[in-house]
């Protein structure tokens, strides 16, 4: 061969990507894992040898909460998104090209800006002297209400953050139905109710799953925002790691946290992934 | 076959886009059991009318009545209309079996019926054997009629097709449209069929609506509209023409009109009543037109003239060939292929003739 065939071509393409994520990723995380079943030391922060105290610690009420707690806020900021996203995705999918690109602009806005300065801004408006407390006040509310460092504000602050990550992926998945199906399926005798929940629902699926996704890993992993807005009382795992790493200096206990994240995560994606690619497989066989 | 009773009744049909873009007013009526094609170039409406009638678009103003009863303020889902899309619109989600099922699981038919119906309307379109397969896995064509069983097996009182073989390759086209018209036949049902192809509208059509700029230009059986165009505009778009500008010599009294194109080419034609001198346009259709042999008949042939061959057109079936009649005036003339034709080449001269009555002379 003289030239270079499509092999060549990935490996060229590919090839550096992988190599940053082999250095920087993959044995980095191979060092945490490792790290996971060693012993902690005060003195020397892991001692080589075998152990599984560091697992066996997790399976006490305080870890088991945190796990508990971290799942159950995502899955609660996952439903919100889903909730207030999925309308707005399909609006922007069908609408014109003008309002799309206004409303892609507002809604990744957010992004643009740093999750700690997004978080102030929450901490503005619902701390006990912020901007709703004062309105309560002056309504007549004695006291105000305690609105930070609770579960609601941390489900306020990641569905915000998080809300692009679900928009996007439907609206492009809404974007590919063409018009025509919804008018066949009106045509047929579907109410408009009927057309969305057995067109647009099903056929927007495969971006609802990596919508949903998305925003519970972002979620599940989420540091800055539960550690600002939920305080000590609202702990995700993510603000539990770096206490153990930076505060506790107890190294193995913060990697073996870290692998039962991961491979949480890992576990739910798959199942995820597998369940739609068996019908996406399906609807586009080709003869 | 088309009834006597009025189906479809469209009075004053309007869609304003904007105030440079209207569709309408348009009227018309189609029988019970009727063909019907609404046809014209792309922009002129057609797609807006039929997806007016299956309630896709909102009228500015007038109704639209089926069976005697108001269609337009009813929504797109309580209409009894089936529509056939130009990309088919089946779902990609579904298998064959229940994209054909799809209305009738809304209308809460029970399980057996659904299955002995389904069974039935894939026997009726030649594809017993798919019920299973995704529309991906089908060609287009296979496509196309689980699209219309799609639509038949709701019995609606009125289907409507939109451009439904534009995306199938030419031999498919005219397969397809054969079958079209057998099914429709068969079945009784009054179709709407919106085309921008002449000889698909011919070849299907009971009646023919030709449409121009949102108006319509003239409504009639296909040799009505062929033979008979009610304007210019028809007379071009339908098959292709020989369009000329003449004036009266001579009005003629029992038999025919005499007149000259602008290019001095005298013809005899139908009597008109126009006085000498009047403007009138003439539509001269290219098969009309008939070669004449060097010793025929000589000045007792009406029409004849010689030409000088532009060009020639190899078609196959058929020759076209452009011609150039006293030097000036150009002519397009359709020759069946045959033997004699061989000699036909740029440059040669040929002797033609057409029949004064085979002249059409077309309304103002």
């Amino acid at each position: 061969m003289n030239h270079p065939g499509p092999r060549q071509y990935w490996t060229m393409f590919v090839g550096p990507y992988g190599l940053y994520l082999l250095v920087f990723l993959v044995l980095p995380f191979v060092n945490v894992a490792l790290l996971s079943v060693y012993i902690h030391s005060p003195t020397k922060i892991a001692v080589a040898e075998f152990t599984s105290a560091n697992y066996a610690k997790l399976f006490e009420l305080y870890y088991a909460n945190l796990f508990v707690r971290t799942l159950r806020l995502s899955v609660v900021v996952t439903l919100v998104c889903v909730v207030l996203g999925y309308p707005l995705a399909y609006v922007l999918a069908r609408s014109t090209s003008r309002v799309m690109a206004l409303g892609l602009f507002l809604l990744i806005m957010p992004l643009m800006v740093s999750t700690v300065i997004r978080v102030f801004g929450w901490v503005v408006i619902l701390g006990s002297e912020g901007l709703v407390n004062q309105a309560l006040r002056l309504a007549g509310a004695a006291g105000g209400a305690r609105l930070l460092y609770t579960e609601s504000a941390v489900i306020l602050g990641l569905a915000q953050q998080s809300m692009p990550f679900m928009v996007l992926p439907i609206m492009a998945a809404i974007e590919r139905i063409p018009p025509s199906l919804e008018e066949a399926a009106q045509n047929l005798g579907a109410s408009w109710g009927q057309m969305f929940a057995r067109t647009i629902v099903p056929l927007s699926m495969p971006g609802l799953v990596s919508g949903t996704l998305l925003v519970f890993s972002v979620s599940m992993s989420a540091f800055i925002t539960p550690a600002l807005m939920g305080g000590r009382r609202v702990r995700m795992v993510g603000q539990q790691i770096y206490e153990e790493v930076l505060t506790a200096y107890d190294w193995p206990g913060a990697a073996s946290l870290t692998i039962v994240l991961v491979v949480l995560m890992l576990a739910l994606v798959s199942l995820a992934l597998w369940a739609t690619g068996r019908r996406a497989r399906l609807e586009t066989a080709r003869r | 076959m088309a009834g006597s009773k009025v189906k479809l009744d469209v009075r004053g049909l309007t869609r304003r886009f904007s105030p440079q873009v209207t569709v309408g007013p348009l009227s018309f009526q189609v029988m019970d059991g009727e063909f019907f094609s609404l046809l014209g170039p792309s922009g002129c409406g057609k797609t807006t009318t039929l997806r007016c009638i299956g309630g896709f678009e909102i009228l500015s103003d007038g109704s639209i009545e089926l069976d005697g009863q108001r269609l337009d303020d009813r929504p797109p889902h309580r209409r009894d209309v089936g529509l056939v899309f130009q990309n088919y619109a089946l779902f990609p989600h579904l298998t064959v079996f229940d994209n054909i099922a799809f209305g009738l699981r809304l209308r809460k038919v029970d399980k057996v019926q659904i299955g002995r119906r389904v069974a039935q309307m894939l026997e009726l379109v030649d594809l017993p054997d798919i019920a299973e397969r995704y529309p991906a896995q089908l060609s287009g064509g296979q496509q196309q009629r689980v699209a219309i069983a799609r639509s038949l097996v709701l019995e609606p009182s009125l289907l409507l097709f939109d451009e439904p073989l534009s995306n199938l390759d030419f031999k498919l086209r005219i397969q397809m449209r054969y079958e079209l018209r057998d099914l429709q036949r068969r079945l009784g049902t009054t179709a709407v069929y919106v085309t921008h192809d002449q000889t698909e509208a011919l070849a299907l059509s009971d009646r023919i609506a030709v449409l121009s700029h949102g108006r319509i230009e003239q409504v009639g059986t296909p040799s009505e509209i062929y033979e008979r165009p009610a304007t210019a505009f028809v007379a071009d778009f339908i098959g292709s023409s020989n369009i000329l500008t003449a004036r009266v010599c001579d009005p003629g009294r029992g038999a025919g009109t005499l007149v000259e194109t602008e290019h001095g080419l005298a013809l005899s034609i139908p009597r008109v009543a126009d006085a000498t001198g009047a403007e009138v346009t003439l539509l001269l259709r290219p098969e009309r037109f008939r070669m004449v042999a060097d010793g025929e008949g000589g000045a007792a042939v009406p029409n004849r003239f010689t030409a000088r061959v532009r060009d020639v057109t190899y078609l196959g079936e058929d020759l076209h060939v452009r011609v150039l009649v006293l030097e000036k005036q150009p002519l397009l003339v359709s020759i069946k292929n045959s033997k004699g034709t061989r000699a036909i080449t740029s440059g040669t001269t040929i002797d033609l003739a057409i029949d004064p009555e085979d002249v059409h002379v077309l309304r103002r």
